[in-house]
């Protein structure tokens, strides 16, 4: 684009969000490039520059969101929206220039209602402290994500976030009441009164997960809970995975325990050893089940009767408890993989009849494709009729590719061959960490001609496709 | 790595005000992809609290490499010409606000004592109330005490500015020269005292005199009669100051203090955990944010109703004090005890 109408975008910009407020200097362009995303990471750590925006705004509120999205409209400039840039799937990257829109100045804690149950906040708040917002009025968000302290709510809602203690409380998805979304044409809409109704599709859930391709999130109602008289952890080891799959199903027939975390015969002798100190083979699986004491107590009966009908070792507390101190360190260097090696999640979901299936079938492919590649896996966010397999690849230094383009190759086949599969097999391309730049080639597999739903209101929404471009598979 | 807990980041919303953004910052300067001169503005944004450092659960301290890109800039001579400004100001005056102490403490200075009463350059400079109320605290428990005004050069202005360098570590052991002759030395500002304890051990800097901190030595003085104060069921807050509580491990003294006259009621963010609540040093050149932050540290306060916060370093002092919303108070520690004596 050339300096002098450049230099006209910039005005409006300025004008629309204060000139404090827009920036298009070196360090703003470079911090907003790389999120933790292992293709940026690995991208500046060999030296080379990721892709940046021309221009970085941080509006405060939505109109001022409204005015900056019909100044890009209008020059037809794309918009990537940027929260904590704590993502993984280059969701937030902006790989085609033009407008970073970070939402950080829009964090305000409007009101805590104690009455209905919800924070109302801008989606720029970091999650942390909407938690303490909660904390302080003696509640709790049950979002504990490993990215608690580094995203946004805007980021959770981008992607459809989940934490640690999902298979209870439910992921981000179950906890929004209601939002306010600024459209890409600055139209301000409100998605609806409450979250629970028969007044049409929830419009909720069409913006959850739509990675700002089809609009900003700028305000939202997320709920709070009530703090648990009691939270206890049961740590056991089972022979294998089938018989913790059929416990864990059955359980969840009959109550909700917060956390249930099933690790893999590989990361149980990997990272469960390392951290928690389970030296035993097996498969570990971690139980916290929360509440009210008396139902608490009821409920570590039946957890207790029902994993020994499965021939589960009971562990006690201890290693539950150290796993819940240190459930965030688990996802941290030092801990866990860093570069150089090159490692990724390929969380997926299923019912129980195929989740076992895909876990095999994902690490028999990935490990007999590509021979130094590790594959580890847990089962976290249970439901009552399927789970979540969060599989992970690891690929030491030595065999990680010198050149960046090489290795950015690699990186893409294995993604490729390890989704392809768990679709195959019945999974999806994604749980929880979202499509973002990473596997968005992979939607059109996972829905087929269901993906036009998706594309139509793309079209109608965004008509000039300025929204996060080449996100989600639009 | 950690959004939620640094208090300019928190203030500015800037990506570029995160730990994280100065790691990717400093990182891809020394890959050669970018000059230092496109990130320095931005090292200079950090307080240097170490919440980050605190918070960090990979054991990482961004401290060090952002004290590491200041040596750098001063040797690439590529230092802002804010900072430059405060340097020149150092040169000329030895203090780094450049302006002369305040008329009024004149009475305190270069009397005849074996205790140096040490208050640090913020307090001097930019705090006048806070050296009067302490010195007449001092006074009123019977404590013959001096000030000394080159004493005050520590060398903690330097180091925030530019690291440590031979004119930081020079100024570190005039200032132990002129301390060495006291027999003891009360350190006012816990920033110096953490400098003292910390940065002047690591550089082999000779401190002869006994060192105590303000705190400390206000419970002596009240633990041994000579202050005499009243406790009573006023509820005071602590504005924990991450020298004290982090870097010197001592958040208990000043609660030792509150419990001699009243009643504690913590705040979200205590202890280890507090936030920065102003910096008087940043305050000259990104003065608009330093009061975000002590806005920031107020709407903590309010939100646990705690309607009057007791601070234990001036810089704090003056920016809450400055920001103080209707209904509500700061009293430093001198303020808090004196409110309170028989």
């Amino acid at each position: 684009m050339n300096e002098f109408l450049q230099t006209q975008i910039i005005t409006e910009l300025e004008d629309a969000v204060g000139e404090e407020n827009c920036s298009v200097k070196e360090i703003d362009k470079l911090t907003h490039s790389v999120d933790y995303f292992w293709l940026s990471r690995m991208w500046a750590d060999r030296g080379r520059r990721m892709p940046e925006a021309d221009y970085i705004v941080s509006p405060k509120d939505a109109e001022e969101t409204s005015k900056v999205l019909k100044i890009a409209n209008y020059y037809k400039i794309p918009v990537t929206t940027w929260g904590g840039g704590g993502g993984t799937q280059g969701g937030a990257l902006p790989v085609a220039g033009g407008i970073i829109l970070d939402t950080k100045r829009m964090n305000k804690i409007y009101e805590v209602n104690t009455d209905s149950m919800y924070i109302e906040c801008g989606t720029g708040a970091i999650y942390k402290h909407v938690e303490w917002a909660a904390n302080e009025k003696g509640y709790a968000t049950m979002h504990y994500p490993s990215s608690l302290t580094c995203s946004t709510v805007g980021g959770f809602l981008a992607h459809r976030g989940i934490g640690v203690v999902s298979t209870k409380y439910g992921k981000i998805d179950d906890m929004v009441l209601s939002m306010e979304v600024v459209l890409p044409n600055g139209d301000i809409i409100n998605t609806s009164n409450a979250p629970k109704h028969a007044a049409g599709p929830d419009l909720n859930q069409i913006f959850i997960g739509s990675e700002g391709t089809l609009g900003v999130i700028t305000k939202a109602q997320i709920r709070i809970y009530e703090q648990p008289e009691v939270r206890r952890f049961r740590g056991f080891l089972f022979k294998d995975m089938s018989s913790a799959f059929k416990a864990s199903r059955e359980i969840l027939q009959k109550f909700k325990p917060s956390v249930m975390r099933l690790y893999d015969n590989a990361e149980t002798a990997s990272l469960i050893k390392k951290i928690v100190g389970v030296e035993k083979p097996g498969a570990f699986m971690n139980v916290a089940y929360e509440g009210v004491k008396e139902l608490v107590d009821v409920e570590e009966k039946i957890l207790l009767d029902t994993f020994s009908k499965y021939g589960a070792e009971d562990l006690g507390s201890e290693y539950g408890e150290k796993w819940w101190k240190e459930k965030i360190t688990f996802f941290y260097p030092g801990h866990m993989m860093d570069l150089p090696q090159m490692f990724g999640t390929m969380d997926t979901i299923a019912p129980y009849d195929k989740i076992e299936k895909i876990y095999w079938a994902m690490k028999n492919k990935i490990e007999s494709t590509f021979p130094h590649v590790k594959f580890i896996a847990h089962f976290s966010h249970w439901y009552e009729w399927g789970c979540m397999v969060y599989d992970r690849f690891i690929v030491d230094k030595e065999y990680v590719p010198e050149d960046p383009v090489e290795a950015m190759k690699l990186h893409n086949k294995i993604w490729t061959v390890g989704v392809r599969e768990a679709i195959a097999n019945g999974g999806v391309v994604n749980d929880h960490h979202g499509v973002g730049i990473k596997l968005g080639r992979l939607m059109k597999e996972q829905y087929g001609p269901a993906m036009q739903v998706f594309e139509g209101i793309k079209k109608s929404l965004d008509p000039n496709g300025i929204m996060n471009p080449f996100k989600l598979g639009l | 790595m950690c959004r939620h807990i640094c208090p300019i980041g928190n203030a500015t919303g800037q990506e570029r005000n995160t730990a994280r953004a100065r790691a990717l910052c400093a990182s891809v300067v020394v890959r050669g992809a970018e000059k230092i001169d496109d990130i320095i503005d931005n090292i200079y944004e950090c307080s240097l609290c170490g919440a980050c450092t605190n918070n960090c659960i990979t054991g990482w301290d961004p401290k060090i490499f952002i004290q590491e890109v200041k040596a750098d800039a001063v040797l690439n001579g590529v230092i802002p010409p804010y900072i430059k400004d405060l340097l020149t100001k150092y040169q000329q005056t030895g203090n780094v606000y450049g302006i002369p102490y305040d008329e009024s403490l004149k009475k305190y200075f270069d009397r005849e004592s074996n205790i140096l009463f040490l208050v640090g350059q913020d307090a001097l400079y930019k705090s006048a109330n806070s050296v009067k109320n302490a010195c007449e605290l001092l006074k009123k428990a019977g404590v013959n005490f001096t000030l000394n005004e080159k004493s005050n050069s520590t060398g903690s202005a330097l180091w925030f500015l530019v690291g440590k360098t031979a004119d930081t570590k020079q100024s570190a052991e005039q200032s132990a020269e002129i301390i060495n002759g006291y027999e003891k030395v009360v350190v006012y500002d816990p920033v110096d005292l953490k400098f003292i304890k910390r940065e002047w051990a690591e550089w082999g800097v000779t401190v002869k005199a006994e060192i105590i901190g303000f705190n400390a030595f206000l419970i002596d003085l009240i633990d041994s009669g000579k202050l005499n104060v009243v406790k009573s069921d006023k509820a005071y807050t602590v504005q924990d100051n991450y020298a004290y509580s982090r870097e010197l491990d001592d958040s208990e003294t000043v609660r030792k203090l509150v419990d001699r006259v009243g009643v504690n009621k913590e705040m979200l963010l205590n202890g280890k955990e507090t936030n920065l609540a102003g910096h008087l040093i940043m305050n000259e050149y990104m003065k608009e944010v330093q009061s975000k932050v002590a806005a920031n540290r107020w709407e903590n306060a309010k939100n646990m109703d705690c309607k009057t916060l007791v601070t234990e370093n001036p810089a704090e002092y003056e920016l809450l004090k400055e920001n103080c919303p209707d209904g509500y108070r700061v009293l430093s520690v001198e303020e808090m005890i004196s409110e309170n004596i028989k």
